[in-house]
């Protein structure tokens, strides 16, 4: 029993002790594709992302890529500084992330990524039906909840359109939070359900996030949304984006665009598109969509600079 | 014992902590621990941002009292820690997993899961060491997130953990398990004897597997060599722990060379509302020359009255844990009959018919409070291999206050 005990303690040191150990000797090289995204949740983000990596990589060995490497960033601005310097090859993102990659480290998109199935998705803005948030203009002097300042749907989209309005934002803490009679006071509810529910009972006005979150029933029971209506839906994005850093080997670059385009045709990659976010195809996007997701950098600086703190 | 467990949850804990990188956008690149990700959300993850290291220390404790309307025989009211779990799992190198679990409960170290698996050929998984045989909807799916308090009757048949090496498989519909196996660790080798062995596989189809709908289809099959001491004993409570009454005890059953278990499972979640039931049967190969056969099955409907949904897994083909929906935690009414005939042939170790209604409050995704009602209703042959008054009809009250981190 003490003995086991004790194995227990020791396990637990060495793994605490090991983990910033093994990053550190970490590396990537010149036969390593590294895969990046922004993750608070690299656990789970690896087991999806791991099979198209390899997938991938044993289509490039005719190129001297040999090895694999995941690498997730907490944030977009620690993505960018991988992508910068070399250290991620390829990223699978979110429109915004993508416009904020473009700008600040000069990432291209590659494809669109058809995403749990889907090669678009829009924000809808709603309130309790029985409530007195008929539009957007009546939020002067209400709240509204949405989800995190990393989302594009439940975040930028949405406080863009109400600027465009030309309402005034302003970040609460708490739902508890007074707001003044000219301004819009918005908060974080972290979790999609968290947002339907605050407006489920009354504590704050309105919610914003996606269509597909809207038909979620994790994210929107149907007893919710029976008392709902939708106020109103913004114009379509394209749901995610694969892109590749700038300087990339433009034979890998070539390669990597060919194999994620025929995964739809290949049964041998159904199982890493399935891992991959239930991703049911890639595509390729015009000229003027993949700017339209670059001008996204301006709506979150639209948005960044607009609101009051 | 208990300042050794203190002193490694604290150990764990301030490891971690000292871990946690500044919440600075960019990351202050000189921090050797920028590229680790903390999540105290339930448990304790440390992560490498490269995904490739991981470890979670989590464990569970369950609260148990339970009081009996005694029959004929007197079965004990009492309360006690039905689990008192340490779980440690992670990733090493990328390509390997673990899990290292040990509970408590019965105040000995009892290993539970101990096993490492190769994870690199998706969606292939190899495993080596101590885990459950693939057999049983039931016996596969975590204590933490099962409707009732004890598994039904006829889990009495299913394998279990034991000492192997097994393969796992799934895709979008399918999932296919198989393993070779030794006996379970925790058994105590009495003799000079070599130890059994089994091969168990599980074979599982769900033809749509979506968030609050899925159905499920599983057929199982397990072949096991006994020890050379070529004894089996199948006994088991009445779906209640306190009470250390086996009604259903066949004895220890000598000259027995083999066993061969089949099960057939089925589940069905339909927003709310589920069904769940199972049918196992047991055959015995003996040296007399008979072949007894053992037989149970069981059916549970439940259903969420705060709109909740069972969450079932198709990769690994099991329910997974409750998220209430709202601040006030969700709400689970649920019955279940089961049944289990010891009898046949030579053997008489007695058939058992259970009533379960269970009521549930899941406070929040860790936290669970259970309430099961049974009526238990045995035969004649009913009665503990002889030491026992047969036929007994009680009724059991039992609670649990539920944790797992």
């Amino acid at each position: 029993m003490r003995v086991l005990s004790k194995s227990i303690l020791l396990l637990v040191f060495s793994l605490t002790w090991l983990l910033p150990c093994a990053v550190l000797a970490s590396s990537s090289d010149t036969d390593t594709l590294v895969l990046g995204k922004i993750s608070h949740n690299p656990k789970k983000h690896y087991r999806y992302l791991k099979p198209m990596l390899k997938y991938a990589v044993d289509r490039m060995r005719d190129l001297g890529i040999r090895k694999g490497k995941i690498r997730m960033a907490k944030t977009k601005e620690q993505l960018a500084e991988l992508v910068a310097s070399g250290e991620v090859d390829w990223v699978t993102e979110t429109p915004i992330a993508a416009a904020y990659l473009h700008e600040a480290s000069g990432a291209e998109i590659l494809l669109r990524k058809w995403k749990k199935g889907m090669p678009e998705y829009h924000t809808v803005f709603f309130s309790r039906t029985d409530g007195p948030v008929k539009r957007l203009e009546d939020l002067k002097g209400k709240t509204i909840a949405l989800e995190d300042p990393a989302s594009t749907t439940a975040y930028y989209l949405p406080l863009s359109a109400m600027l465009k309005k030309g309402l005034i934002l302003e970040k609460l803490k708490s739902f508890r939070e007074e707001v003044s009679a000219d301004r819009v006071g918005f908060l974080f509810a972290r979790e999609e359900i968290n947002i339907a529910t605050l407006v489920h009972k009354g504590l704050v006005d309105a919610g914003a996030f996606s269509n597909l979150d809207w038909d979620k029933e994790d994210h929107l029971p149907s007893k919710y949304r029976q008392e709902f209506s939708i106020i109103e839906t913004l114009p379509p994005v394209i749901r995610a984006v694969e892109l590749v850093r700038s300087d990339l080997d433009p034979a890998v670059k070539a390669r990597l665009e060919e194999v994620l385009l025929k995964t739809e045709e290949d049964p041998k990659a159904a199982a890493a598109l399935n891992a991959y976010q239930k991703t049911k195809r890639f595509d390729k996007l015009s000229v003027d969509q993949k700017q339209s997701i670059y001008d996204m950098y301006e709506i979150m600086n639209y948005v960044d600079q607009s609101l009051i703190r | 014992m208990y300042k050794i467990l203190t002193l490694l949850m604290l150990s764990a804990i301030s490891s971690a902590v000292a871990l946690a990188a500044p919440d600075d956008p960019a990351g202050d690149p000189s921090d050797p621990y920028r590229d680790l990700v903390v999540d105290t959300a339930g448990g304790l993850e440390v992560t490498t941002t490269d995904g490739e290291f991981s470890v979670q220390l989590g464990g569970r404790i369950f609260a148990d009292a339970a009081v009996y309307d005694e029959d004929k025989n007197a079965l004990g009211n009492g309360s006690e820690l039905r689990a008192l779990r340490l779980d440690l799992e992670g990733r090493l190198y990328a390509d390997f997993i673990y899990e290292f679990s040990v509970d408590f409960a019965d105040g000995e170290a009892d290993v539970k899961d101990a096993w490492v698996a190769y994870d690199a050929v998706y969606p292939w998984q190899f495993s080596i060491g101590h885990f459950k045989e693939p057999f049983s909807l039931e016996e596969l799916t975590s204590k933490r997130y099962l409707t009732f308090m004890e598994r039904a009757l006829p889990n009495a048949l299913a394998p279990g953990r034991s000492m192997g090496i097994g393969a796992h498989w799934s895709d979008e519909r399918m999932s296919f398990a198989a393993g070779f196996f030794g006996d379970d660790y925790n058994d105590d080798a009495d003799d000079e004897g070599d130890e059994g062995w089994g091969v168990t596989s599980r074979l599982t189809y769900a033809p749509w597997a979506e968030e609050r709908s899925a159905l499920h289809l599983g057929v199982a099959v397990s072949f096991r060599k006994l020890d050379d001491e070529e004894k089996v004993r199948v006994d088991t409570r009445p779906e209640s722990h306190i009470t250390d009454i086996h009604y259903l005890d066949t004895g220890r059953l000598k000259q027995s060379r083999s066993t061969t278990l089949l099960g057939l499972e089925g589940a069905w979640v339909s927003g709310p509302f589920s069904l769940q039931g199972e049918w196992i049967q047991a055959k015995i190969e003996r040296d007399l020359g008979t072949e007894p056969t053992f037989d149970g099955w069981y059916l549970q409907a439940s259903w969420f009255l705060s709109g909740e949904s069972r969450r079932y897994k198709q990769e690994s083909a099991k329910f997974a844990r409750i998220r209430p929906l709202g601040d006030k935690g969700a709400v689970e009414l649920a019955a279940r009959f089961s049944s289990l005939d010891l009898n046949d042939e030579e053997i008489e170790g007695g058939s058992s018919e259970i009533l379960t209604l269970g009521l549930n409050w899941y406070i929040n995704q860790q936290i669970r409070l259970m309430a099961n009602t049974l009526f238990v209703d045995n035969d004649r042959y009913a009665d503990a291999d002889g030491d026992l008054e047969p036929e007994d009809e009680p009724a059991i009250f039992q609670l649990r206050a539920q944790v797992d981190f």
